[in-house]
C-alpha cells in the first residue's frame, strides 16, 4: 500500500509521451496524477499513454481523472492509452463500466 | 508475575462485545483513507474472502469514506467514526459490516437506489458522480440514516455468497 505517487515519464518525441504511474491512486494522491497529466492535453500531443502495471488500487476519484484524458482524446482526436492494468484495478474499470469505453491495451508499448 | 500469556489476556464480560470488532475515529483527511485499507485487509482476511473481493470490499469503504470528506464535510475538518465486524445470520450466513458516523451539518439526503439506477451516459462522460455507484455495484446493501447530528451510513458485504449482485437493500 502506497501512501504516495510516483511518476516516471518518457517523452518519445514531442508528439508522444508515456507515463508510468508507481502506487495507489486515491483521493488522497488522484491529485498529482491531474497534476502530471494535464499539462500533456494540448492539441500538439498525439498520443499519451499511461502505463498502470506498478498500480495496485484505483478508486473513482483516479478513474475520474484519467475520464479527463478521455475528453482530452475526443476533443482533440488524439490517442489515450492505458496498458498494463492488473486484476483489481481492471475490475474497477469493469464495475464502472468503463472497461470497453477506455483504449486499453494488456502489454505497455 | 512476568511477560503475560495469551491466555492471561481477557475481556472483562461487560467488553465482550467488542470482541471481533475494529473503531476507528478519524479527522477526515484524505490520508486516512489507507488507514481504513489496513482495516479492510484484516476484516476481509477474517472473512476469508478472495483479493478480488477483498479489493471490492477496500472500493466501498473507500469510496463512502471519500463522499463523506468531500460531500458532507465539504472538504473541512471533521470527525468520522468508523466501526466494523462480522456478524452470524440467523440463516448461518455471515456478514461483513462496516458502520460509518459522521458529524457533518449537511446532511445526504439522495435515493441511494435511485442513484444506483441511473444509467450510464458514455457519450457525455465526465469526472465525478462514480463513487456512490461503486459503492452500490460492491455491496451487497448500502443503508443511510439521516441524524439530528450528521449521517449513519452501514455497508453490507455477504462473506458466504461469493459475488454480490449489488444493494439489494
Amino acid at each position: 500500500m502506497d501512501v504516495t505517487l510516483k511518476f516516471e515519464r518518457e517523452d518519445r518525441d514531442d508528439l508522444h509521451t508515456l507515463i508510468h504511474i508507481i502506487g495507489d491512486v486515491t483521493i488522497h494522491t488522484s491529485p498529482r496524477l491531474r497534476e502530471q497529466l494535464k499539462p500533456m492535453y494540448t492539441s500538439k500531443m498525439q498520443e499519451i499513454h499511461v502505463a498502470l502495471d506498478q498500480v495496485d488500487f484505483m478508486d473513482s476519484s483516479g478513474i475520474a481523472t484519467l475520464v479527463e484524458g478521455l475528453q482530452w482524446s475526443r476533443l482533440t482526436g488524439g490517442r489515450f492509452v492505458l496498458s498494463g492494468l492488473r486484476d483489481n484495478v481492471r475490475d474497477v474499470f469493469s464495475l464502472a463500466k468503463l472497461d470497453t469505453i477506455f483504449d486499453i491495451e494488456d502489454s505497455i508499448a | 508475575m512476568g511477560i503475560p500469556s495469551v491466555q492471561d489476556v481477557s475481556f472483562p464480560e461487560c467488553e465482550s462485545s467488542h470482541v471481533g470488532k475494529l473503531s476507528l475515529q478519524l479527522n477526515c483527511n484524505s490520508d486516512c483513507i489507507h488507514v481504513l485499507r489496513s482495516m479492510v485487509a484484516v476484516m476481509t482476511a477474517r472473512a476469508g474472502m478472495s483479493e478480488l473481493r477483498s479489493n471490492r470490499v477496500a472500493i466501498g469503504v473507500d469510496e463512502l469514506f471519500a463522499n463523506i470528506t468531500t460531500h458532507a464535510y465539504g472538504g473541512n475538518a471533521g470527525r468520522i467514526e468508523l466501526e466494523t465486524s462480522i456478524i452470524d445470520q440467523p440463516d448461518n450466513n455471515q456478514v461483513l459490516i462496516f458502520d460509518f458516523r459522521d458529524y457533518a451539518s449537511r446532511m445526504w439526503s439522495g435515493d441511494i437506489k435511485e442513484v444506483a439506477s441511473r444509467p450510464d451516459d458514455h457519450e457525455n462522460l465526465c469526472p465525478g458522480g462514480l463513487g456512490l455507484k461503486l459503492i452500490c455495484s460492491v455491496s451487497d446493501c448500502c443503508e443511510h440514516t439521516a441524524l439530528e447530528d450528521g449521517n449513519h451510513w452501514r455497508l453490507i458485504f455477504n462473506i458466504n455468497d461469493g459475488e454480490n449482485d449489488g444493494c439489494n437493500a
